[in-house]
Protein backbone atom coordinates (compact mmCIF):
# COMPACT_ATOMS: atom_id res chain seq x y z
CA UNK A 1 0.00 0.00 0.00
CA UNK A 2 0.96 3.43 -0.44
CA UNK A 3 -0.10 6.51 0.77
CA UNK A 4 0.91 10.51 1.18
CA UNK A 5 2.27 11.31 4.32
CA UNK A 6 1.50 14.34 6.21
CA UNK A 7 3.79 14.79 9.28
CA UNK A 8 2.14 18.54 10.38
CA UNK A 9 4.61 20.65 11.98
CA UNK A 10 5.06 18.90 15.59
CA UNK A 11 6.59 16.12 13.54
CA UNK A 12 9.99 18.54 13.68
CA UNK A 13 9.59 19.54 17.09
CA UNK A 14 7.45 18.07 20.28
CA UNK A 15 6.04 14.81 18.21
CA UNK A 16 9.58 13.65 17.17
CA UNK A 17 8.88 10.15 18.30
CA UNK A 18 5.35 10.22 16.89
CA UNK A 19 7.06 10.64 13.12
CA UNK A 20 9.83 8.23 13.89
CA UNK A 21 7.41 5.79 15.08
CA UNK A 22 4.51 6.27 12.08
CA UNK A 23 7.62 6.23 9.62
CA UNK A 24 9.34 3.05 11.46
CA UNK A 25 5.98 0.87 12.04
CA UNK A 26 4.76 1.44 8.54
CA UNK A 27 7.90 0.56 7.40
CA UNK A 28 7.70 -2.90 8.86
CA UNK A 29 4.13 -3.03 7.38
CA UNK A 30 5.04 -2.49 4.28
CA UNK A 31 3.18 0.62 4.14
CA UNK A 32 4.71 2.98 1.54
CA UNK A 33 4.72 6.97 2.60
CA UNK A 34 5.89 9.18 0.20
CA UNK A 35 5.51 12.65 2.46
CA UNK A 36 3.37 15.42 0.76
CA UNK A 37 5.47 17.79 -0.90
CA UNK A 38 6.12 21.46 0.55
CA UNK A 39 3.42 20.87 3.01
CA UNK A 40 1.98 23.43 4.88
CA UNK A 41 0.47 24.02 8.74
CA UNK A 42 -3.37 23.02 9.29
CA UNK A 43 -4.24 25.68 11.32
CA UNK A 44 -4.36 23.46 14.45
CA UNK A 45 -7.23 24.84 16.68
CA UNK A 46 -6.12 28.21 16.09
CA UNK A 47 -7.63 29.56 13.00
CA UNK A 48 -10.69 30.96 13.91
CA UNK A 49 -11.77 31.95 10.65
CA UNK A 50 -13.73 28.36 9.11
CA UNK A 51 -12.99 29.47 5.45
CA UNK A 52 -9.01 30.22 5.83
CA UNK A 53 -8.81 26.56 7.98
CA UNK A 54 -10.26 25.12 5.05
CA UNK A 55 -8.02 26.83 2.73
CA UNK A 56 -4.85 25.70 4.44
CA UNK A 57 -6.22 22.47 4.82
CA UNK A 58 -7.15 22.38 0.61
CA UNK A 59 -4.05 23.22 -0.06
CA UNK A 60 -2.32 20.31 1.48
CA UNK A 61 -4.89 17.64 0.41
CA UNK A 62 -4.52 19.61 -3.57
CA UNK A 63 -1.08 18.28 -3.47
CA UNK A 64 -1.61 14.45 -3.86
CA UNK A 65 -3.77 11.51 -5.24
CA UNK A 66 -3.17 9.16 -3.11
CA UNK A 67 -4.85 8.61 0.48
CA UNK A 68 -3.42 10.90 3.08
CA UNK A 69 -2.43 9.99 6.19
CA UNK A 70 -1.53 11.51 9.45
CA UNK A 71 -0.97 10.34 12.89
CA UNK A 72 -2.07 13.74 14.09
CA UNK A 73 -5.55 13.79 15.30
CA UNK A 74 -5.59 17.89 15.15
CA UNK A 75 -4.35 17.51 11.10
CA UNK A 76 -6.80 14.97 10.80
CA UNK A 77 -9.99 16.34 12.32
CA UNK A 78 -8.89 19.94 10.19
CA UNK A 79 -8.30 17.83 7.23
CA UNK A 80 -11.52 15.72 7.28
CA UNK A 81 -13.58 18.81 8.32
CA UNK A 82 -12.33 20.53 5.81
CA UNK A 83 -12.51 17.95 2.82
CA UNK A 84 -16.18 18.28 4.29
CA UNK A 85 -17.03 21.79 3.72
CA UNK A 86 -15.41 21.45 0.64
CA UNK A 87 -17.93 19.20 -1.28
CA UNK A 88 -19.94 22.67 -1.20
CA UNK A 89 -19.76 24.16 -4.30
CA UNK A 90 -20.10 27.09 -3.46
CA UNK A 91 -16.90 26.89 -0.58
CA UNK A 92 -14.99 24.97 -3.00
CA UNK A 93 -14.81 27.24 -5.61
CA UNK A 94 -13.85 30.16 -3.37
CA UNK A 95 -10.99 28.21 -2.03
CA UNK A 96 -10.01 27.14 -5.73
CA UNK A 97 -9.90 30.79 -6.27
CA UNK A 98 -6.86 31.40 -4.28
CA UNK A 99 -5.10 27.72 -4.70
CA UNK A 100 -2.16 27.05 -6.83
CA UNK A 101 -3.12 23.82 -7.29
CA UNK A 102 -6.27 22.77 -7.37
CA UNK A 103 -8.82 20.95 -4.83
CA UNK A 104 -10.67 18.01 -6.56
CA UNK A 105 -11.91 15.35 -3.75
CA UNK A 106 -9.30 13.50 -1.08
CA UNK A 107 -9.24 10.64 1.14
CA UNK A 108 -7.99 11.62 4.83
CA UNK A 109 -6.39 8.58 7.30
CA UNK A 110 -5.46 8.39 10.69
CA UNK A 111 -2.59 6.24 11.06
CA UNK A 112 -4.50 4.20 13.99
CA UNK A 113 -6.88 3.10 11.47
CA UNK A 114 -4.14 2.41 8.75
CA UNK A 115 -2.03 0.11 10.92
CA UNK A 116 -5.11 -1.48 12.55
CA UNK A 117 -6.44 -2.69 8.50
CA UNK A 118 -2.63 -3.77 8.15
CA UNK A 119 -2.68 -6.09 11.16
CA UNK A 120 -4.69 -9.78 11.14
CA UNK A 121 -5.89 -11.13 14.15
CA UNK A 122 -2.74 -13.09 15.53
CA UNK A 123 -0.80 -11.20 12.59
CA UNK A 124 2.96 -13.28 12.83
CA UNK A 125 4.29 -10.11 12.45
CA UNK A 126 3.50 -9.08 16.21
CA UNK A 127 6.69 -10.41 17.77
CA UNK A 128 6.10 -9.12 21.36
CA UNK A 129 3.05 -10.09 22.13
CA UNK A 130 1.71 -7.21 25.06
CA UNK A 131 0.12 -9.71 27.14
CA UNK A 132 -1.49 -8.59 30.49
CA UNK A 133 -0.26 -4.94 29.48
CA UNK A 134 -3.26 -2.99 31.20
CA UNK A 135 -3.43 0.11 28.46
CA UNK A 136 -5.71 2.80 28.65
CA UNK A 137 -6.87 3.86 25.60
CA UNK A 138 -7.34 7.75 25.25
CA UNK A 139 -8.90 9.14 22.26
CA UNK A 140 -8.93 12.95 23.27
CA UNK A 141 -11.15 15.03 21.29
CA UNK A 142 -10.25 15.04 17.71
CA UNK A 143 -9.93 11.97 16.07
CA UNK A 144 -13.70 11.16 16.30
CA UNK A 145 -14.88 15.13 15.89
CA UNK A 146 -16.42 16.50 14.20
CA UNK A 147 -16.49 14.03 11.23
CA UNK A 148 -13.97 10.99 12.13
CA UNK A 149 -15.01 7.61 11.01
CA UNK A 150 -15.69 6.51 14.51
CA UNK A 151 -18.37 7.19 17.16
CA UNK A 152 -17.73 10.77 18.43
CA UNK A 153 -18.48 10.10 22.40
CA UNK A 154 -18.33 6.23 22.25
CA UNK A 155 -15.64 5.11 19.49
CA UNK A 156 -13.55 1.35 20.03
CA UNK A 157 -11.35 1.64 17.73
CA UNK A 158 -8.54 1.86 19.63
CA UNK A 159 -9.60 -0.90 21.99
CA UNK A 160 -9.59 -3.09 19.30
CA UNK A 161 -6.47 -2.23 18.20
CA UNK A 162 -5.40 -2.78 21.79
CA UNK A 163 -6.62 -6.17 21.65
CA UNK A 164 -4.85 -7.18 18.50
CA UNK A 165 -1.88 -6.22 19.65
CA UNK A 166 -3.07 -8.70 22.81
CA UNK A 167 -2.74 -6.17 25.24
CA UNK A 168 -6.45 -5.20 27.50
CA UNK A 169 -7.55 -1.80 27.03
CA UNK A 170 -8.87 -0.94 30.34
CA UNK A 171 -12.31 1.02 31.58
CA UNK A 172 -11.48 4.36 31.20
CA UNK A 173 -14.44 6.74 31.71
CA UNK A 174 -12.48 9.80 30.67
CA UNK A 175 -11.82 8.39 27.74
CA UNK A 176 -12.70 11.26 25.10
CA UNK A 177 -12.46 14.19 27.31
CA UNK A 178 -10.54 16.88 26.20
CA UNK A 179 -6.68 16.92 27.83
CA UNK A 180 -6.63 20.78 27.29
CA UNK A 181 -3.78 21.01 25.45
CA UNK A 182 -5.00 24.01 22.75
CA UNK A 183 -5.30 26.64 25.81
CA UNK A 184 -2.13 25.37 27.49
CA UNK A 185 -0.37 28.28 26.92
CA UNK A 186 -2.52 31.58 27.72
CA UNK A 187 -4.90 29.43 30.04
CA UNK A 188 -2.37 27.63 32.40
CA UNK A 189 -4.23 26.80 34.74
CA UNK A 190 -7.64 25.83 33.14
CA UNK A 191 -5.51 23.31 30.95
CA UNK A 192 -3.73 21.40 33.56
CA UNK A 193 -6.74 21.09 36.00
CA UNK A 194 -8.25 18.69 33.08
CA UNK A 195 -5.20 17.28 32.09
CA UNK A 196 -5.09 15.98 35.72
CA UNK A 197 -8.32 14.37 35.82
CA UNK A 198 -7.40 12.31 32.86
CA UNK A 199 -4.11 11.02 34.65
CA UNK A 200 -5.84 10.46 37.80
CA UNK A 201 -8.60 8.72 35.97
CA UNK A 202 -6.04 6.47 34.19
CA UNK A 203 -4.00 5.49 37.44
CA UNK A 204 -7.66 4.60 39.18
CA UNK A 205 -8.23 2.41 36.37
CA UNK A 206 -4.90 0.50 37.06
CA UNK A 207 -3.37 1.32 33.18
CA UNK A 208 0.05 0.99 33.37
CA UNK A 209 0.39 2.77 29.79
CA UNK A 210 -2.10 5.14 28.56
CA UNK A 211 -2.26 5.32 24.52
CA UNK A 212 -2.68 8.55 22.91
CA UNK A 213 -3.15 9.63 19.00
CA UNK A 214 -2.75 13.62 19.10
CA UNK A 215 0.68 15.13 20.03
CA UNK A 216 -1.52 17.75 21.73
CA UNK A 217 -2.56 15.10 24.12
CA UNK A 218 1.00 13.47 24.55
CA UNK A 219 2.75 16.84 25.60
CA UNK A 220 -0.06 17.31 28.17
CA UNK A 221 0.35 14.28 30.01
CA UNK A 222 3.60 12.66 29.48
CA UNK A 223 6.19 16.81 28.99
CA UNK A 224 3.83 17.98 31.59
CA UNK A 225 3.21 14.55 33.90
CA UNK A 226 6.13 15.82 35.88
CA UNK A 227 4.90 19.34 36.60
CA UNK A 228 1.33 18.07 37.60
CA UNK A 229 2.41 15.34 40.19
CA UNK A 230 4.35 18.09 42.22
CA UNK A 231 1.34 20.51 41.64
CA UNK A 232 -1.12 18.10 43.17
CA UNK A 233 1.37 16.42 45.23
CA UNK A 234 0.01 13.15 43.60
CA UNK A 235 2.47 10.53 41.97
CA UNK A 236 1.38 9.45 38.45
CA UNK A 237 4.12 7.59 36.86
CA UNK A 238 2.66 6.16 33.85
CA UNK A 239 4.04 6.30 30.91
CA UNK A 240 2.29 7.78 27.84
CA UNK A 241 2.80 6.62 24.28
CA UNK A 242 1.15 7.34 21.02
CA UNK A 243 -0.26 4.43 19.41
CA UNK A 244 2.64 4.49 16.72
CA UNK A 245 4.74 3.29 19.51
CA UNK A 246 2.57 0.71 21.19
CA UNK A 247 2.12 -0.79 17.92
CA UNK A 248 6.25 -0.69 17.39
CA UNK A 249 6.68 -2.24 20.55
CA UNK A 250 4.43 -5.43 19.95
CA UNK A 251 6.55 -5.19 16.25
CA UNK A 252 9.47 -5.93 18.27
CA UNK A 253 11.10 -2.54 16.80
CA UNK A 254 13.42 -1.03 19.06
CA UNK A 255 13.43 2.30 21.40
CA UNK A 256 15.72 3.97 18.80
CA UNK A 257 13.63 3.53 16.11
CA UNK A 258 10.41 4.33 17.84
CA UNK A 259 12.07 6.96 19.93
CA UNK A 260 10.99 5.94 23.24
CA UNK A 261 13.95 7.78 24.86
CA UNK A 262 12.57 11.28 24.10
CA UNK A 263 9.22 10.02 25.99
CA UNK A 264 9.12 11.92 29.59
CA UNK A 265 7.84 9.35 31.60
CA UNK A 266 10.12 6.73 30.44
CA UNK A 267 8.20 3.54 29.29
CA UNK A 268 11.58 1.50 29.25
CA UNK A 269 10.58 -0.24 32.84
CA UNK A 270 7.11 -0.99 31.15
CA UNK A 271 8.76 -2.89 28.32
CA UNK A 272 11.33 -4.38 30.07
CA UNK A 273 7.89 -6.17 31.82
CA UNK A 274 6.37 -7.06 28.56
CA UNK A 275 9.59 -8.73 27.73
CA UNK A 276 9.97 -10.53 30.51
CA UNK A 277 6.44 -11.66 30.26
CA UNK A 278 7.34 -12.99 27.02
CA UNK A 279 10.21 -14.79 28.41
CA UNK A 280 7.82 -16.44 31.02
CA UNK A 281 5.26 -17.50 28.28
CA UNK A 282 2.30 -15.95 29.79
CA UNK B 1 -28.49 47.81 25.42
CA UNK B 2 -29.40 48.42 21.77
CA UNK B 3 -29.51 44.98 19.90
CA UNK B 4 -26.72 45.17 17.63
CA UNK B 5 -28.39 43.32 14.60
CA UNK B 6 -25.31 43.75 12.69
CA UNK B 7 -23.08 41.56 14.73
CA UNK B 8 -25.66 39.41 14.91
CA UNK B 9 -26.45 38.64 11.60
CA UNK B 10 -22.30 38.19 11.38
CA UNK B 11 -22.12 35.83 13.55
CA UNK B 12 -24.89 33.69 11.83
CA UNK B 13 -23.31 33.88 8.79
CA UNK B 14 -20.27 32.72 10.02
CA UNK B 15 -21.41 30.31 12.46
CA UNK B 16 -24.76 28.93 10.64
CA UNK B 17 -27.99 30.24 10.74
CA UNK B 18 -29.20 27.39 12.37
CA UNK B 19 -27.93 29.43 15.96
CA UNK B 20 -31.32 30.74 15.56
CA UNK B 21 -33.17 27.57 16.29
CA UNK B 22 -31.15 27.73 19.76
CA UNK B 23 -33.59 26.16 22.22
CA UNK B 24 -31.49 27.33 25.79
CA UNK B 25 -31.20 23.62 26.79
CA UNK B 26 -28.06 23.97 28.27
CA UNK B 27 -26.83 20.77 26.79
CA UNK B 28 -23.20 22.37 25.28
CA UNK B 29 -22.55 23.94 28.37
CA UNK B 30 -23.39 20.52 30.55
CA UNK B 31 -20.45 18.96 27.83
CA UNK B 32 -18.29 21.60 28.47
CA UNK B 33 -14.92 20.48 30.15
CA UNK B 34 -14.03 24.23 31.11
CA UNK B 35 -17.98 24.85 31.93
CA UNK B 36 -16.91 25.50 35.68
CA UNK B 37 -14.88 28.94 34.88
CA UNK B 38 -16.67 30.13 32.23
CA UNK B 39 -18.88 33.16 32.92
CA UNK B 40 -20.97 33.72 30.48
CA UNK B 41 -21.37 30.07 29.83
CA UNK B 42 -21.54 28.49 26.56
CA UNK B 43 -25.00 28.72 26.35
CA UNK B 44 -25.59 32.67 27.83
CA UNK B 45 -23.08 33.33 25.17
CA UNK B 46 -25.01 32.04 22.61
CA UNK B 47 -28.26 33.87 24.04
CA UNK B 48 -25.65 36.99 24.06
CA UNK B 49 -25.41 36.50 20.06
CA UNK B 50 -28.94 36.25 19.33
CA UNK B 51 -29.87 39.12 21.58
CA UNK B 52 -27.02 41.48 19.52
CA UNK B 53 -25.20 42.21 22.45
CA UNK B 54 -21.94 42.53 20.99
CA UNK B 55 -20.09 43.90 23.59
CA UNK B 56 -20.94 41.52 26.24
CA UNK B 57 -20.63 38.69 23.75
CA UNK B 58 -17.20 39.50 23.03
CA UNK B 59 -15.67 41.20 25.90
CA UNK B 60 -15.39 37.98 28.03
CA UNK B 61 -12.95 35.02 29.14
CA UNK B 62 -14.97 32.42 27.91
CA UNK B 63 -13.95 32.48 24.53
CA UNK B 64 -10.79 32.05 25.39
CA UNK B 65 -11.30 29.04 27.49
CA UNK B 66 -12.94 26.59 24.79
CA UNK B 67 -10.65 23.73 24.26
CA UNK B 68 -12.34 23.18 20.85
CA UNK B 69 -13.09 19.72 22.32
CA UNK B 70 -16.56 19.81 20.25
CA UNK B 71 -18.00 17.62 22.43
CA UNK B 72 -21.13 20.67 22.56
CA UNK B 73 -20.94 20.59 18.79
CA UNK B 74 -21.61 16.61 18.28
CA UNK B 75 -24.03 16.78 21.29
CA UNK B 76 -26.22 19.75 20.29
CA UNK B 77 -30.00 18.78 19.85
CA UNK B 78 -30.34 21.24 17.28
CA UNK B 79 -27.56 20.81 15.44
CA UNK B 80 -25.81 24.12 15.98
CA UNK B 81 -22.23 24.08 16.50
CA UNK B 82 -21.55 26.01 19.82
CA UNK B 83 -17.44 25.78 18.80
CA UNK B 84 -18.17 27.68 15.53
CA UNK B 85 -19.86 30.46 17.36
CA UNK B 86 -16.74 31.04 19.99
CA UNK B 87 -14.96 30.99 16.48
CA UNK B 88 -17.15 33.32 14.91
CA UNK B 89 -16.76 35.43 18.08
CA UNK B 90 -13.04 35.67 18.27
CA UNK B 91 -12.73 36.07 14.17
CA UNK B 92 -14.61 39.18 14.93
CA UNK B 93 -12.70 40.36 17.82
CA UNK B 94 -9.45 39.21 15.88
CA UNK B 95 -10.51 41.81 12.84
CA UNK B 96 -11.58 44.50 15.60
CA UNK B 97 -8.42 44.80 16.66
CA UNK B 98 -9.63 43.64 20.48
CA UNK B 99 -6.62 42.95 22.41
CA UNK B 100 -6.01 40.57 24.95
CA UNK B 101 -2.52 37.91 25.85
CA UNK B 102 -5.06 35.06 24.21
CA UNK B 103 -6.31 37.12 21.37
CA UNK B 104 -2.46 38.01 20.85
CA UNK B 105 -1.47 33.87 20.56
CA UNK B 106 -3.97 33.46 17.76
CA UNK B 107 -2.70 36.35 15.84
CA UNK B 108 0.92 35.16 16.98
CA UNK B 109 0.12 31.70 15.61
CA UNK B 110 -1.97 32.84 11.93
CA UNK B 111 1.00 35.29 11.17
CA UNK B 112 3.60 32.51 11.75
CA UNK B 113 1.86 30.44 9.32
CA UNK B 114 1.36 33.32 7.24
CA UNK B 115 4.89 34.02 7.33
CA UNK B 116 6.42 30.53 7.40
CA UNK B 117 3.12 28.31 6.42
CA UNK B 118 4.03 26.05 9.01
CA UNK B 119 4.20 26.60 13.16
CA UNK B 120 7.90 27.43 15.08
CA UNK B 121 6.80 26.46 17.93
CA UNK B 122 9.92 28.16 19.94
CA UNK B 123 9.54 31.37 18.02
CA UNK B 124 5.93 31.05 19.17
CA UNK B 125 6.34 30.96 22.72
CA UNK B 126 8.77 33.67 22.42
CA UNK B 127 6.65 36.06 21.00
CA UNK B 128 4.00 34.72 23.27
CA UNK B 129 5.98 35.59 26.19
CA UNK B 130 6.99 39.26 25.05
CA UNK B 131 3.37 40.04 25.42
CA UNK B 132 2.65 37.46 28.46
CA UNK B 133 5.43 36.73 30.34
CA UNK B 134 3.72 35.57 33.43
CA UNK B 135 3.62 32.54 31.08
CA UNK B 136 7.44 32.28 31.33
CA UNK B 137 7.58 29.81 34.40
CA UNK B 138 5.52 27.84 32.65
CA UNK B 139 7.48 27.51 29.22
CA UNK B 140 10.49 26.88 31.01
CA UNK B 141 9.31 23.94 32.87
CA UNK B 142 8.52 22.91 29.38
CA UNK B 143 12.14 23.80 27.53
CA UNK B 144 13.57 22.25 30.26
CA UNK B 145 11.69 18.84 29.73
CA UNK B 146 11.66 18.77 26.03
CA UNK B 147 15.42 20.38 25.20
CA UNK B 148 17.06 17.56 26.94
CA UNK B 149 15.15 14.79 24.59
CA UNK B 150 15.92 16.94 21.39
CA UNK B 151 12.39 18.26 20.94
CA UNK B 152 12.87 22.15 20.70
CA UNK B 153 13.66 23.08 17.09
CA UNK B 154 15.32 25.71 16.96
CA UNK B 155 15.78 26.55 13.34
CA UNK B 156 12.31 27.88 11.35
CA UNK B 157 11.30 26.08 8.65
CA UNK B 158 9.81 27.76 5.91
CA UNK B 159 8.08 26.26 2.96
CA UNK B 160 8.16 27.69 -0.44
CA UNK B 161 4.63 28.11 -1.07
CA UNK B 162 4.58 31.05 1.04
CA UNK B 163 2.68 32.98 -1.22
CA UNK B 164 0.16 30.60 -1.86
CA UNK B 165 -0.53 30.20 1.98
CA UNK B 166 -0.58 34.24 2.52
CA UNK B 167 -3.05 34.50 -0.36
CA UNK B 168 -5.27 31.86 1.47
CA UNK B 169 -4.95 33.57 4.68
CA UNK B 170 -5.54 36.93 3.70
CA UNK B 171 -8.36 36.25 0.73
CA UNK B 172 -10.04 33.96 2.36
CA UNK B 173 -10.72 36.14 6.08
CA UNK B 174 -12.29 38.50 4.29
Amino acid sequence: MKLAYYPGCVSQSTGKEMDASTRAVCLALGIELVELDDWNCCGATHVSNELVATGLAARNMARTDLPIMTACSICYSNLRAAAQRLEETETREKVNAVLDKKYSGARVRHALDVILEALAENDERIVVPLKELKVAPYYGCLLTRPTGLYSPQFPSILEKLIKRLQAEPVEFRLKTFCCGGPIFMPQEKAAEEIAFKILWEAKKAGAEVIVTVCPLCHLMLDAKQKVLEQKHGEKIGIPVLYVTQLAGIALGLGPEELGLEMNSVSPMAMVERVYERMAEGI
Amino acid sequence: MARDETFKHEVLRLAGAEVLTCIQCGTCSASCPTAHLMNPSIRRLIKLCLEGKKKEALHNETLWLCTSCLLCTVRCPRGIRPKAVVSALKDIAERAGLRSKDAAYEQFFLKQIKDYGRIAELALTGEFLLVFPQGAVQSMQMGLELLPRGKIDLKIEKIKGRDEVKRIVEELSK
